[in-house]
């Protein structure tokens, strides 16, 4: 059943994202991992299943979805003010398993709305940034204009221990960066594959691209880990709709491994 | 170890009537010259001998469409809706009670469902032993549902002037009022057992292969050509999930009042055969064509779900091929995806053959249809060099 | 929601070539749902009420384009009003109306109209969404009372309103009827689009198709069943035109007068 919560803070990253803070009742907690995702009730409109965007590490009793204004739920999310209610059940889902990631690499690669799951994944490495190596952020958008939490990205740029790379499809007059899909960066990275994970994120479309680069750099398939998106109305593995051949989307994802999926016919 | 009794059928509409008392009481009634689980007054409605029923007692479980919540538009006043009624099914197959099994299983494990799970208590099974295959389509026999004397709360065989009843929960032994019970004697094991010998004569195997096998032979046809000719038939009309007995699939949808004060969700059965199951905000669907889906139908059933919940997704009771227009049945498509397979590994069992261009084109042409024939025949006119 | 009069949703009906038998239900509502009232403004219904207004949010249209005066009107509506919603199968598809398409104009007017013929601008009867945009359709022959209220419900609460997406076989099952081929009629429910509640089914007659196709049908496996079940093709398409003309006949099939 749906808690109430409290929405605290509403900003707009883009014209078609706002970043939502949202308050639980009650004194209750997320207490969620990063990757995993909230089902998110608007009353007499629906429910519909969204990624958490904040760190567990800087919760502070609150957590952050961003939303893209995309279809009918989301874009009555969008109307939506401080001190407006809204419904949460969750977390639901697997987050991305951060013990196995320890004294490696960790290479995110995140393309539009990906960065905003990937970006509870960074704040965690941030946070407890003794126990990675290298931090590596490739992050494309389609033009400057739609770039997500840009001056958190800024922020990473600065950082002496994250590498920030962006890309945009298309720049315009002002834009100085790199110009390409996402998956032009890598070559930039000089990756050392063999201590390398990278967490993908993005569009369906991006996806295979991306495999195919990592594999052809040398990382392992059990070492590249993608999130996915899928239709989904219960979010506990019993109406059908997230199925991904025999494996749920909802409680064996949304964080799922390559090795997992790569014989699945359907997840790409 | 259940508890044997017998009931004389006389009694039958006596045992009814006290039921009543405490339950709503549903069996199988002829509707339009088919049978369908209503609600029934008297045991004279009921056709215990029908052959099978339109829709399974299923809906009794899991509603087509059930409300499990009501609020205020503004976030308050929101409360879980739990609907149940006690309820007695009578007469239900035992394939049937199979899949109450399975969605038994699916709602208890993992995160479980108060709303099943409250109704689920107040329903109460009586099944029935069925003495014939109910219609051509039904391969009970071969998926082992066919005799399950110990899955529901009572189980009534027909011997005669007598049914024999085998109760087996407390729920069960709940439901035997005393007086109508009898005890069962020594006299009635060899009546029972004759009925249960001639039952077993009446019930052939209509599949291929042994139902320990379909796994296997599902995860071995994902990539069959057969898939795609069976997309092309495919009216992707849903009928088949929708006589369904363990399909399970649901959308949850909000609605508000008019006046935009109260709303509520409820939670309506959806069809994994529908264009727009799995299809993403973004525009992308995940499972768009024909094959697919009924390929995924198919995976469920006999594959998916027993991954998940250690029960098979299909109990046989060949409902899906019955009301089929285009005739996807799956004994024709789990017989086809066998003898497909099957045709191969003969091949592959006789590498020291060497085969004509014309012997080897001969059997992939023929692979469609009796490929078990058509393998032996090209071993026979394989020339010896 | 509820506030004066003046301050609800403004909303007009309008009709075009039909029978008016769609804005007779959107009355039966009225009748079940008298809340209706408090929520919108009603502020033109020809069949309720002699009020005009050339000021509404919400506009209702039954009946198709047959005309090209209908064009200059449907395109006023359309300026005026948020949103427009095609009432019916008439406004939705080109109902019934439609059937002259597959047939030479003149013949058809010649037909209804005898000498007069030449009197009537009649051409192809459109859709309304051929002519304007349309935000919304409810369809069927006559519209389902009750998806009328869901429909408004939404709009009120400014979103986009959906469709049932999958074929009416769905619910003809709940109904647990008996299949019309069964009986060994045809029925045009494996292809078109839910939200009857299977009501011809129901009293034992096959689909008409009156709710338009549901997205993505099987055509040539569906037709090749009703040739399974004895229609020649000429009354496989006849059968595909009485509701479905514009939708299942390519434009090059169409007959131009």
């Amino acid at each position: 059943m749906p808690v109430p919560a409290r929405i605290t803070a509403v900003r707009t990253l883009t014209e078609l994202e706002k970043l939502y803070t949202i308050e639980l009742p009650y004194g209750l907690t997320l207490d969620h991992d990063p990757g995993q995702f909230v089902q998110v009730s608007l009353f007499g409109v629906g429910e519909a299943p969204i990624s958490i965007c904040s760190s567990p590490s800087r919760s502070n009793g609150l957590f952050e979805l961003c939303v893209r204004n995309v279809g009918d739920l989301t874009s009555k999310m969008h109307a939506l003010n401080v001190g407006d209610t809204l419904g949460i059940r969750g977390p639901f889902g697997r987050g991305f398993p951060m013990e196995r990631f320890r004294g490696k690499d960790v290479v995110f690669i995140a393309g539009g709305l990906g960065l905003a799951p990937l970006r509870s994944v960074i704040y965690e490495a941030i946070d407890h940034r003794e126990k990675y190596n290298r931090l590596v952020i490739l992050y494309g958008a389609r033009s400057p204009q739609e770039m997500l939490f840009r001056d958190e990205v800024n922020a990473f740029n600065w950082m002496d221990d994250v590498e920030m790379f962006s890309t945009v499809d298309r720049g315009d007059e002002k834009w100085r960066g790199h110009v390409g899909f996402v998956n032009s960066l890598l070559n930039q990275v000089h990756l050392n594959p063999h201590n390398t994970v990278a967490i993908v994120c993005g569009p369906p479309v991006m996806y295979q691209f991306i495999i195919d680069d990592l594999i052809r750099l040398g990382v392992a398939e059990h070492d590249i880990w993608l999130s996915f998106e899928r239709h989904m109305k219960c979010g506990v593995g019993k109406c059908g709709h997230c199925q991904i051949n025999h494996i749920y989307a909802c409680l064996d994802g949304p964080s799922l491994s390559y090795t997992e999926i790569k014989n699945l016919e359907e997840a790409l | 170890m259940s508890n044997l009794k017998t009931i004389p059928k006389t009694a039958l509409n006596e045992w009814v009537q006290r039921l009543r008392r405490r339950f709503r009481v549903v069996g199988p009634r002829p509707k339009n010259g088919q049978f369908v689980f209503a609600e029934i007054e008297t045991a004279v409605e009921m056709a215990l001998d029908y052959p099978t029923t339109c829709m399974p007692p299923k809906k009794y479980l899991f509603p087509p469409q059930e409300t499990l919540l009501r609020y205020h538009l503004d976030g308050s006043h929101i409360q879980a809706v739990i609907e149940t009624e006690p309820t007695v099914i009578f007469g239900i197959h035992t394939c049937d009670v199979q899949a109450t099994r399975l969605f038994d299983q699916i709602f208890s494990q993992g995160f479980a469902d108060q709303h099943y799970r409250a109704r689920r208590e107040d329903i109460y099974l009586i099944s029935i032993e069925c003495m014939a295959p109910c219609t051509e389509h039904a391969y009970c026999h071969d998926m082992g549902t066919s005799h399950l004397p110990e899955a529901a709360d009572l189980h009534l065989t027909d011997v005669g002037q007598m049914y024999v009843v085998h109760v087996n929960t407390p729920k069960g032994e709940s439901l035997l009022a005393d007086t109508l019970a009898e005890p069962f004697t020594a006299d009635w094991q060899p009546i029972y057992d004759r009925v249960i010998a001639k039952k077993m004569e009446a019930f052939e195997k209509r599949l291929d292969f042994e139902v320990t096998e379909l796994k296997e032979l599902l995860r071995d046809g994902y990539s069959s050509p057969l898939w795609q000719d069976v997309g092309d038939d495919c009216l992707v009309c849903g009928m088949c999930t929708q006589v369904c007995p363990t399909c399970v699939c649901f959308n949850m949808e909000d609605e508000a009042d008019l006046t935009q004060t109260e709303g509520q969700r409820t939670r309506t059965w959806d069809s994994c055969q529908a264009t727009t199951f799995a299809l993403v905000a973004g525009g992308h669907n995940f499972r768009e064509a024909r094959m697919a889906r009924q390929r995924h139908r198919f995976m469920r059933k006999g594959k998916y779900m027993h991954d998940a919940y250690g029960l098979l997704g299909c109990v046989g009771c060949g409902r899906c091929g019955s009301t089929c227009l285009v005739n996807i049945t799956p004994i024709k498509v789990l017989n086809a995806l066998y003898q497909e397979q099957h045709a191969e590994q003969i091949e592959s069992d006789v590498p020291e053959m060497e085969l004509s261009y014309e012997d080897v084109t001969a059997r992939s042409a023929g692979v469609a249809v009796d490929l078990h024939a058509g393998a032996c025949e090209n071993n026979g006119r394989t020339h010896p060099h | 929601m509820s506030g004066t009069v003046n301050e609800l949703p403004r909303v007009a009906f309008f009709d075009f070539t039909s029978c008016e038998g769609c804005q007779l239900t959107v009355l039966d509502a009225l009748q079940t749902h008298p809340e209706l009232l408090k929520v919108v403004n009603i502020v033109e219904f020809r069949e309720a009420s002699s009020a005009r207004s050339e000021d509404y949010q919400i506009a209702f249209i039954e009946g198709s384009c047959t005309r090209p005066g209908d064009e200059e009107r449907l395109r006023k509506i359309r300026e005026t009003a948020v949103y427009v919603i095609a009432l019916g199968a008439c406004a939705h598809l080109g109902g019934i109306n439609a059937i002259r398409n597959r047939q030479p104009l003149l013949d058809v007017r010649q037909y209804v109209y005898g000498d007069k013929a030449e009197w009537y601008d009649t051409y192809p009867a459109r859709a309304i969404d051929q002519v304007i945009q349309v935000d919304a359709v409810i369809p069927g022959c006559p519209i389902d009372r009750d998806e009328f209220v869901r429909v408004v419900t939404v709009l009120l609460q400014g979103r986009q309103p959906k469709l049932p997406d999958y074929p009416m076989c769905i619910e003809c099952k709940l109904h647990e009827n008996i299949c019309v081929y069964e009986r060994g009629q045809v029925c045009l429910g494996p292809i078109t689009r839910a939200g009857c509640n299977a009501i011809c089914p129901a009293y034992g007659y096959g689909c008409e198709g009156c709710r338009g196709l549901v997205s993505a049908p099987n055509m040539e496996s569906f037709q090749e069943v009703l040739a399974q079940h004895g229609l020649s093709q000429a009354e496989i398409d006849e059968k595909l035109s009485l509701f479905l003309t514009n939708q299942t006949l390519l434009e090059k099939e169409l007959v131009h007068g």
